[in-house]
């Protein structure tokens, strides 16, 4: 039975417990699907359970190859949840809240200019002081007489919910760095992807018009009249909740992605560092708290910020959208005071109610409180998102008697329900979950428009608001000639300025891009090479074969330590593959190289295409099917298909401008080719008789990718010296040393701090002639057990390189120190 | 009384900054009881880009940035200020302390504007030690006048002052643990007392002029910059107190700033960007009688 069918007639059925007080997005009371859905119904009913898990699957693999993730603070990303069920709403009903949600951007704007200006909410007593004055996002370096800035609101974002009426109604305002624009464009893209008929059928406005009218808001909002703004999107970095979202929105946008470290302020002015020179910056959409944001002026601590942008932003020569100051809005004690703050700052009545709220600084509302808390959610206001307080009722009212004012209290709304698929599809069903949706809204012109669409929330059932997936938010036209958006006139968002690549900070990641995808890279051709000696061995236990299983698996100790649990007896191969390919916090492991390259490519996520994210999408599936898998073969197999998508990089970057970026990407790879290579011919500075350093030869042969170019060169002669020629100083193989430097240096030289006689430079050079100058004969030369010229020629080849590599840190990526307060350097003497 | 002020803060690196952004806090404020002549913050080397400006609570600030490689940093502020012993309605000092509380009261004429400093501020935070030290003389009905000056009393006695015992970071419960520090310290202490009983009360940076000892000469740079308390008494009204040396503020008290603690108005403040590992910092200050 088709899926939606089947959640219509599970919720006809009489209640159990009689629980039916949510409004359904989908039937009415009168068990009928609402109009919008009927419109659909055609398309719907041929969607049976099996259909929609097949979607559902394809949503999570389009996500994770699309790197979406979301983490919750303090916690490793986890992959971004889509529902395949989207939430519909026609334009009826979307009407209303378009309408009270761009009443509402003009009251916040309007809130803004006067808790920072005149403060005559305060001074009149629509709002108690205290309510205002008690939450963290009041910032008094905003708050100077000297400030005036009529239009302080660009962007806003409000979380809605229908009651159980149905009436849609105000959760919460989200002003200061509102997220979800990113995710909530990714989840449209997916989704339509997944859903072709039913998107087409639908008619439904596109939300591509609507990141026009979010650029071009940005590009107006700079304070005077530039030709060509500068705008930039500051991020916290790679760590950050939503760093996702920040870097998809920057992309789609077509505004670079910045760090605080990456700006200086001069003479009042924001300036973007580039090699060389410094850039004017008009515009920051900033995604850092504002007490983050300077480390001057607000919190002393913070390395997130740009020392001065207060007072740049207070000399009206940066917009920062929002304004610092806007933290404000996002007090939930004005959501008590809203309806009287719309009469006194705009003269109307407010349009979109909120939910019921009190302030717990007012006696009335203190005693209502008080006798209602076991119905009300209370949250605190001296923190940033206020949280709801999960506590009992007797230590709750304790806290709040000893300090009123700092708490807020909410009714809990019976908010509506969605079908929903994620939760229910073991039962191959979808279950009823309550919904909230964040909207958006933008300054276009002199008014404000909000999102035709937005980002809908799963919550869990028991009531505690956790997010547990989202929805894409579909509203339908109200007729076929209505434009998207409502706007007329749609111009492509062009592809705009990323931030160029000569950013100290852009280039030091790609080139540990280019180190660590070689790092994973040549340790999954070892953990291969590996893997087939030790089939061997397990099919024909000899001597030999033991002791060249312990030199390869040396080898791999070498490289990423020795396994945690190893014991000296009988080793547990298949767990050490394990481990090496899966243990994220083993230090050297492809799983950690895979999560560093993640890591290095999300803080240049603006310089990719999507493709990039691929790469992590094969390796995540490769992972999880051996974790579900124990037998030995599949650590072969995993290996393989994670070394396909790690190789996938190469075909992202040979599409890539050959931008000093580009190159950076290749002097990392190739410096960690060399070293990699150092490491692997530890394996020949021992010799321990010709049928087992045969075995080894070959198994580095492998590792090294040179096996068929020996076999063609040298038929089965497998001899040191030949394999030291081929991987050391033969130009023309990719994987030799040889080879690896004259790249380096090529790339290298094509960075534009790069001479000619820079320090990188020289000391490439040298080791190129000393490579030139060594005689092979001589490495392999033989004294008592051992190659005494090889090891010393190794041990010297790994602290040049590490040299070679600081060397171009210093030069290439070095952006100053850290901003200090005055006073935090150790004090020597203090006098008097 | 008139004086002629020199407040120098000089910093010391042992390597280069190249880039120095700074806020100094040291034009005195323009009062009914205090006259400000001209007046000039002076930095070296010379800052590319300066500005003044008012802050939120009306104190005139100085930013500068200065981007030229220093390894010395000499902040000066400089002028004359003409002061009297400010004046407070002796009615207004006996109204009962506990009618003066702007978040129980949000309808007395300035309430809305005093809350700012009746609310916990970082250096203040509420603290049961000092709400249990202070309700000894905050009692109910008393006059704000006699309660105020009675703990200012206590804690001048309990409290003792002593320059080693602290830092310029030290908090509330620290200080209570030690019952020592110095006048930031007395100053935070007091704030803490006061507004844990729901009175407003802010801190104010200054100076004190000192007399030398008696038979001696006037030693010049060896006074320091200063810090005590105000307490709302309701409108635009407040009353000064120095816990540190127990006594209401009079003409030899020049007030430079006020806000909710030491960190809304230090002297000076600043960031730098150095591979600099040491500072050496010297304060001098001088408040000559002119």
């Amino acid at each position: 039975m088709p899926v939606l069918q089947e959640y219509v007639a599970a919720l006809t059925q009489p209640m159990l417990g009689g629980g039916a007080t949510r409004y359904d997005e989908v039937v009415g009371p009168d068990g009928l699907l609402r109009p919008p859905w009927k419109r659909l119904a055609a398309v719907v009913a041929g969607i049976g359970a099996e259909e929609l898990q097949r979607i559902d699957d394809q949503i999570v693999r389009f996500l994770s190859d699309d790197g979406v993730t979301y983490s919750r603070p303090g916690e490793r990303p986890t992959a971004w949840r889509l529902d395949p069920v989207p939430l519909v709403v026609d334009a009826v009903s979307w009407r209303e809240v378009e309408v009270g949600l761009a009443q509402r951007a003009e009251l916040l704007n309007a809130v803004l200019v006067d808790l920072y200006g005149e403060r005559t909410l305060l001074r009149d007593g629509v709002v108690p002081a205290a309510a205002v004055l008690s939450h963290p996002g009041f910032v008094r370096v905003m708050a100077y007489g000297s400030r005036d800035d009529p239009r302080p609101l660009v962007v806003s974002a409000t979380d809605l919910g229908r009651d159980a009426e149905g009436t849609w109604r105000v959760l919460g305002d989200r002003a200061q760095a509102p997220s979800g624009l990113g995710y909530a464009l990714e989840n449209r893209k997916v989704l339509s992807r997944v859903l072709p008929e039913l998107y087409r059928e639908a008619d439904l406005h596109r939300v591509s018009p609507y990141l026009w009218a979010f650029r071009s808001a940005l590009l107006q909002s700079a304070h005077g009249e530039l030709p060509d703004p500068r705008v930039v999107v500051l991020t916290p970095g790679t760590h950050s909740e939503t760093a996702y979202d920040q870097a998809a929105l920057a992309t789609n946008l077509g505004f670079p992605l910045v760090q605080g470290s990456d700006l200086t302020v001069r003479d009042g002015w924001v300036l973007l560092k580039s090699l060389g020179r410094l850039e004017r910056v008009d515009v920051i959409l900033r995604r850092v708290d504002a007490a983050w944001c300077d480390p001057l002026e607000l919190r002393g601590d913070s390395q997130l910020g740009v020392a001065g942008l207060a007072e740049a932003v207070r000399r009206n020569r940066v917009r920062v959208v929002n304004g610092l100051g806007a933290g404000v809005l996002e007090n939930p004690a004005l959501l008590a005071y809203a309806p009287a703050i719309c009469e006194h700052l705009l003269g109307e009545s407010l349009r979109l109610p909120t939910v019921p709220t009190w302030w717990c600084g007012d006696p009335d509302a203190l005693a209502h409180v008080l006798d209602h808390l076991d119905e009300l959610s209370v949250r605190a206001l001296d923190s940033v998102p206020s949280p709801v307080l999960d506590t009992r009722p007797e230590v709750l009212t304790r806290r709040i008697l000893a300090a009123p004012h700092l708490y807020v209290a909410q009714e809990r709304l019976p908010l509506s329900q969605a079908p929903t698929w994620s939760d229910g599809r073991t039962a191959g069903l979808a279950t009823p979950r309550p919904v909230s949706v964040r909207a958006f809204t933008v300054r276009y012109g002199s008014s404000y428009r909000t999102l035709l669409g937005g980002l809908g929330n799963v919550l869990d059932v028991a009531g505690s608001n956790r997010v547990v997936a989202s929805k894409d938010v579909w509203v339908l036209k109200s007729g076929a000639g209505e434009p998207d958006q409502g706007l007329a006139e749609v111009l492509p968002v062009s592809s705009g300025r990323s931030l160029p690549a000569t950013v100290p900070r852009v280039l030091e990641d790609m080139f540990w891009v280019g180190r660590y995808a070689e790092r994973a890279e040549d340790l999954l051709r070892l953990v291969l090479a590996a893997h087939v000696v030790v089939e061997d061995y397990r099919s024909r236990p000899r001597t030999g074969g033991g002791l060249s299983l312990q030199i390869v698996m040396g080898l791999l100790a070498r490289i990423a330590g020795r396994h945690p649990q190893a014991g000296d007896g009988d080793h547990d191969y298949d767990a050490e593959f394990r481990s090496l390919l899966l243990d994220v916090d083993r230090t050297g492991s492809v799983a950690q190289s895979v999560e560093a390259l993640r890591d290095a490519l999300s803080g240049v996520r603006d310089q990719w295409s999507a493709d990039v994210w691929r790469i992590f999408g094969v390796v995540d599936r490769a992972r999880a099917t051996m974790a579900e898998d124990p037998g030995s073969h599949q650590a072969a197999e995993s290996a393989g298909r994670m070394l396909t998508g790690v190789l996938s990089l190469a075909g992202v970057t040979a599409n890539m401008i050959r931008d000093p970026g580009w190159h950076m990407i290749s002097v990392g790879r190739y410096v960690e080719r060399g070293q990699q290579l150092r490491h692997l011919l530890t394996a020949l500075t021992e010799r321990h008789g010709l049928d087992v350093d045969r075995e080894v030869l070959a198994a580095v042969l492998a590792a090294a990718e040179s096996s068929v170019t020996h076999r063609r060169r040298y038929r089965d002669h497998v001899r040191p010296a030949g394999v030291l020629d081929l991987l050391l100083k033969d130009p023309d193989n990719p994987r030799s040393l040889a080879f690896s430097l004259a790249r380096a240096a090529e790339h290298l030289a094509a960075v534009p701090a790069s001479t000619g006689s820079t320090r990188p430079e020289r000391l490439l050079a040298a080791l190129v002639t000393e490579l030139e100058e060594t005689d092979v004969a001589r490495l392999v030369a033989i004294g008592g057990v051992d190659r005494p010229h090889l090891v010393t020629f190794l041990d010297s080849l790994g602290a040049r390189l590490d040299r070679l590599a600081e060397a171009v840190a210093d030069l290439h990526f070095a952006t100053g120190p850290a901003p200090r307060r005055f006073g935090s350097l150790p004090i020597l003497e203090e006098v008097p | 009384m008139r004086y002629r002020i020199e407040h120098r803060t000089t910093y010391t690196y042992d390597d280069d900054v190249t880039d120095s952004l700074g806020i100094a806090y040291l034009v005195p404020r323009r009062l009914p009881w205090q006259q400000v002549g001209h007046y000039r913050v002076e930095v070296t080397p010379a800052p590319a880009d300066t500005a003044r400006d008012e802050d939120y609570y009306g104190n005139e600030l100085t930013y500068f940035q200065v981007v030229e490689p220093h390894r010395e940093l000499v902040v000066v502020g400089t002028g004359d200020v003409e002061v009297a012993t400010p004046t407070v309605d002796r009615g207004l000092l006996d109204r009962p302390w506990d009618g003066l509380l702007p978040l129980a009261r949000p309808d007395l004429p300035g309430a809305w504007r005093a809350t700012d400093l009746a609310l916990p501020s970082a250096s203040v935070p509420s603290h049961p030690g000092a709400t249990e030290y202070a309700a000894e003389s905050l009692l109910p009905g008393r006059p704000v006048g006699e309660a105020v000056g009675e703990l200012m009393h206590r804690i001048h006695a309990d409290f003792e002052y002593d320059g080693t015992a602290t830092t310029v970071t030290s908090t509330v419960p620290e200080i209570l643990a030690k019952r020592a520090g110095v006048c930031q310290d007395f100053a935070h202490f007091t704030l803490s007392c006061l507004r844990s009983h729901g009175l407003a009360a802010r801190y104010v940076s200054g100076y004190l002029a000192t007399e030398p000892a008696p038979g001696k000469e006037r030693v010049v740079g060896a006074d320091a910059s200063h810090a005590w308390a105000a307490v709302w008494l309701g409108d635009d009204d407040w009353l000064a107190l120095d816990p540190t040396n127990d006594q209401w503020q009079n003409d030899r008290y020049v007030t430079v700033a006020w806000g909710r603690d030491y960190g809304d108005v230090p002297p000076v403040k600043g960031v730098i960007f150095t591979e600099a590992r040491h500072s050496r910092l010297e304060v001098s200050v001088d408040v000559a009688p002119a």
